[in-house]
């Protein structure tokens, strides 16, 4: 067997892992696991709904962090 | 009979006779009503679909004006502006029953022109809210929240808690990180250890060092960080810490790894690394996880105060901040009420609790001239009273004050594993350095010397060490939660197993805390459902004893007339024409009838037209297991000492009736507080068990402060343990419990001390391979937390 199999899939998996690493690395940092029944309940009730408010809201967040300015 | 129906917004049932009718829905109360209205009107009647059978609390309270939360003072204290120039504020939201609840004070807030931010946590109801302020202004926002049935309170987030919150987050990120990595490197590991038996060919072996390298390199310089700075700090004290051996460790074979790896010959020893790192990173996350949240306890204080009061100004009632009442101020107090100020009564007066302060169980009766006490409650007295000092001197804000420096000054127990831990990481690191001296004199070339010598500190890594206190703790701390008592931190736990003196309250720890009928005799038949009525329309303690004893099924309430209460008599009132009295000696005298019924214990007389027909004995009762405890205490070297508030015939009473030898009667909140204080100088070891208020002082001095989980809520936050089902017996289990636990950190202890003194000669002598070391390491770790685990089975035993 080439070694250059096991190179190519060590590199792979280990960069495959750290894409989810860092993708649960954000999650954390975010607060989305702070609140452990808000968790699952999102998981268990939010919608098409809920999710396109939350867009609208993080919209409207940057809106106004654009326009505001306060004295 | 009518049917029950539920009420479409709170869900709770009622005769559908009394509900508002409205279209095809039904409501309580037009509270009710107004809230289902306005969440249709805004889209928000989602609501009720995700709440399910849910039942909320009717939205009848009446609150305040909400134009306090725009006080500029009010902005000062719990508003702070973020750099983007947002304001921003942490609430405490009641009425939280349910996620749909979150649900829908997030989605309010979130319509409303001028929030940015509003995220609720469910688990403790707290809220975190940003907005623009010149659009939107918090009264609004609290409007908003009253509006949909709910209501909010500020508390300081400290920077505290929120320095507590980041700890634990950053070290759940470096966990993560560490954790992973150590999952990858253990497989690659694998087709190493396979190698090294069967044969590998170097270039192999170079890539899987390669693919270990790259792994272990972000556990090292992220997850590790936090002991290289732990080791930086431990240095610049001069203190040899376990940080310093870890990061020394870790530091030095991911060197050599590298090295080895450049070099393609030899044993990498990255899986090592990785490992040291993982292992003791998880320990240090669990003891940060079981520590008390201090920033709580402050909060609650401050909620607990009103802030404003009803002065007389100009012949007029009004309410005033309580900031603002100065001395000389007349301020009005009516039954139920806290007093908050300290003053002379003018007009009025009427029966107080002083339990707060004194721990005295009977209420105290103040007439004109007398003082009141800020810290009281006014049980049945409608008064006016002239402040004699404002609030910032008042006792109230007196105890407070005392109780905040209580808390930072309380004394800290060094843990034993931590004094441990130093010595062992001094040893280690001077046995290495030996090590790679005997070996390089001796001589061999210096690759093999320091292989040898970073062998010894990588066999001798304090996995083990670092794991014997939390995983023990942790176990401790879930036996003691099934059976009610809540440690807060887990250094709780040693602390308490080496407790010299139990300092006990007698109302409401030793003894039950309210008067309850011992004997009734009965004079004369009589309808019980007079006295019923009578007592059932008190709150006095004693009237609250005498309805206890009786049997509600048999009863029925009846109508009186002229009801009145005579303060520290009785209540006396009219039925049918007949005149009916209930209360002690005084009124029954105030009536000119004669009695000769004496007793040592609280009497209650009920006399119906002009005769006494019953008399009840009541008397404060001593909780089950008071006496068993004392003598069981005893037997294992604790001196029980009883400290009250109460007259000294009182406490000898109960002391002698439990078999307490030592007891202090007549003890103020500060008297409590330097008793304790006393013992410490006497370099005595100090739990103190109480329940209301009057104890939150010695509470917060002593080492362990044990609270009972019906006490007040401030002396239920000021403490460390609290016994949720109120028994003696759990007190008990409390002790056992932090004293199984210390053993079973020592013999942690002891099995990793072992487990190191014997593999260490081998790794000095050069025999330890890398698949020995990390053997060695994880059966160690695995010692130790199945070690932990025998507690359960240990307690089973008895």
């Amino acid at each position: 067997m080439d070694s250059w199999i096991i190179e190519m899939m060590l590199g792979a998996s280990i960069f495959l892992g750290a894409l989810a690493l860092l993708a649960v690395l954000w999650a954390i940092k975010n607060g989305q696991f702070d609140d452990k029944e808000k968790f699952l309940n999102a998981a268990k009730f939010d919608g098409v709904e809920d999710l396109n408010d939350a867009v609208d809201l993080q919209k409207k967040k940057e809106q106004m962090k654009k326009e505001y300015r306060p004295e | 009979m009518s049917e029950q129906i539920a009420c479409t917004h709170c869900h709770l049932e009622f005769k559908k006779s009394v509900m508002i009718e409205d279209g095809e829905n039904y409501f309580c109360c037009n509270g009710c009503q107004g809230v289902y209205h306005l969440l249709s009107d805004e889209g928000l009647d989602g609501f009720y679909e995700k709440m399910g059978s849910t039942t909320l609390t009717p939205p009848t309270q009446q609150y305040e004006d909400s134009a306090n939360f725009d006080a500029p003072a009010f902005y000062d204290k719990f508003v702070k502006v973020d750099n983007d120039g947002f304001h921003k504020v942490s609430l405490i939201i009641e009425g939280i029953h349910c996620s749909a609840c979150v649900w829908l004070n997030e989605k309010a807030l979130h319509k409303m022109e001028g929030v940015i931010e509003a995220d609720i946590n469910f688990t403790n109801n707290k809220a975190t809210i940003v907005w623009a302020d010149d659009v939107v202004k918090l009264s609004g926002i609290i409007d908003m929240i009253r509006a949909i049935g709910y209501n909010a309170y500020p508390y300081d987030a400290s920077i505290q808690e929120a320095h507590a919150n980041a700890e634990r987050k950053d070290y759940y990120l470096r966990m993560t990180v560490a954790i992973f990595a150590t999952m990858n490197i253990m497989w690659i590991a694998v087709a190493q250890y396979a190698g090294y038996f069967t044969g590998i060919a170097q270039d192999m072996k170079t890539i899987l060092n390669v693919a270990e390298g790259v792994l272990a390199t972000p556990v090292l310089v992220y997850s590790g960080w936090i002991f290289f700075r732990g080791a930086y700090y431990g240095l610049k004290n001069r203190v040899v810490n376990m940080d310093l051996l870890v990061a020394t460790g870790a530091l030095l074979t991911y060197i050599y790894s590298v090295y080895i790896t450049i070099l393609q010959s030899g044993e990498a020893y990255f899986d090592s690394v990785t490992m040291i790192i993982t292992f003791v990173l998880v320990g240090k996350f669990l003891e940060v996880l079981s520590k008390k949240n201090a920033a709580d306890t402050l909060d609650v204080i401050g909620k607990n105060l009103p802030s404003e009061v009803t002065v007389v100004k100009n012949g007029e009632t009004t309410s005033c901040n309580l900031n603002d009442v100065g001395v000389g101020d007349i301020v009005v107090i009516s039954t139920g009420e806290k007093v908050l100020l300290d003053g002379e009564i003018i007009k009025g007066n009427g029966s107080f609790d002083e339990s707060s302060l004194t721990g005295e169980s009977e209420p105290i009766f103040k007439d004109v001239g007398d003082k009141v006490v800020s810290g009281t409650i006014s049980i049945d007295a409608d008064i006016y009273f002239r402040t004699t000092k404002d609030f910032q001197h008042s006792t109230l804000s007196n105890l407070i004050a005392l109780l905040e420096s209580a808390i930072t000054k309380k004394p800290k127990i060094e843990q034993m594993a931590n004094k441990l831990s130093e010595y062992f990481s001094s040893t280690i690191l001077l046995l290495s350095f030996a090590t790679f001296l005997g070996w390089y004199f001796y001589p061999h070339s210096f690759e093999i010397s320091f292989m040898v010598a970073i062998s010894v500190i990588v066999i001798a890594c304090p996995c083990a060490l670092a794991l014997a206190t939390p995983v023990a703790t942790l176990v401790g701390l879930s036996l003691g939660a099934k059976k009610g008592i809540l440690f807060k931190e887990a250094g709780h736990l040693e602390t308490m197993a080496k407790v010299d003196v139990l300092v006990l309250d007698k109302t409401g720890t030793i003894t039950v805390g309210k008067p309850e009928v011992i004997t009734e005799k009965i004079v004369k038949e009589f309808d019980k459902n007079i006295l019923y009525s009578i007592v059932k329309a008190s709150k006095h303690p004693v009237s609250a004893g005498v309805l206890g004893f009786i049997d509600k099924e048999e009863v029925q309430e009846v109508v009186l007339e002229e009801y009145t209460q005579i303060a520290s008599a009785g209540i006396s009132a009219i039925y049918n024409g007949y005149s009916v009295l209930g209360g002690n000696l005084k009124l029954m005298k105030q009536h000119n009838i004669d009695i000769s019924y004496e007793s040592d214990n609280t009497l209650f007389y009920f006399a119906f037209n002009g005769e006494v027909v019953a008399i009840y004995e009541l008397r404060d009762k001593l909780k089950e297991g008071a006496k068993e405890l004392v003598s069981n205490l005893a037997k294992k070297g604790i001196e029980t000492i009883l400290l009250t508030g109460d007259h000294t015939k009182t406490a000898q009473k109960v002391a002698d009736e439990v078999g307490i030898k030592e007891y202090r009667a007549e003890q103020t909140p500060e008297d409590k507080s330097l008793f304790i204080e006393k013992l410490h100088k006497e370099k005595k070891m100090v739990v103190m068990v109480g329940d209301g208020v009057n104890d939150i002082l010695a509470l917060a001095q002593a080492d362990i402060g044990i609270v009972m989980g019906s006490g007040s809520d401030i002396a239920v936050d000021v403490s460390d343990v609290v016994l949720l089902n109120d028994t003696l017996k759990s007190l008990e289990d409390a002790l056992k419990i932090s004293r199984t636990t210390y053993g079973l950190i020592k013999q942690n202890l002891g099995i990793s001390l072992v487990y190191n003194a014997m593999t260490i000669p081998l790794a000095m002598s050069g025999y330890i391979i890398p698949l020995v070391a990390a053997i060695s390491m994880s059966v160690s770790s695995l010692l130790v937390v199945g070690n932990s685990m025998r507690i359960q089975l240990k307690w089973k035993k008895g």
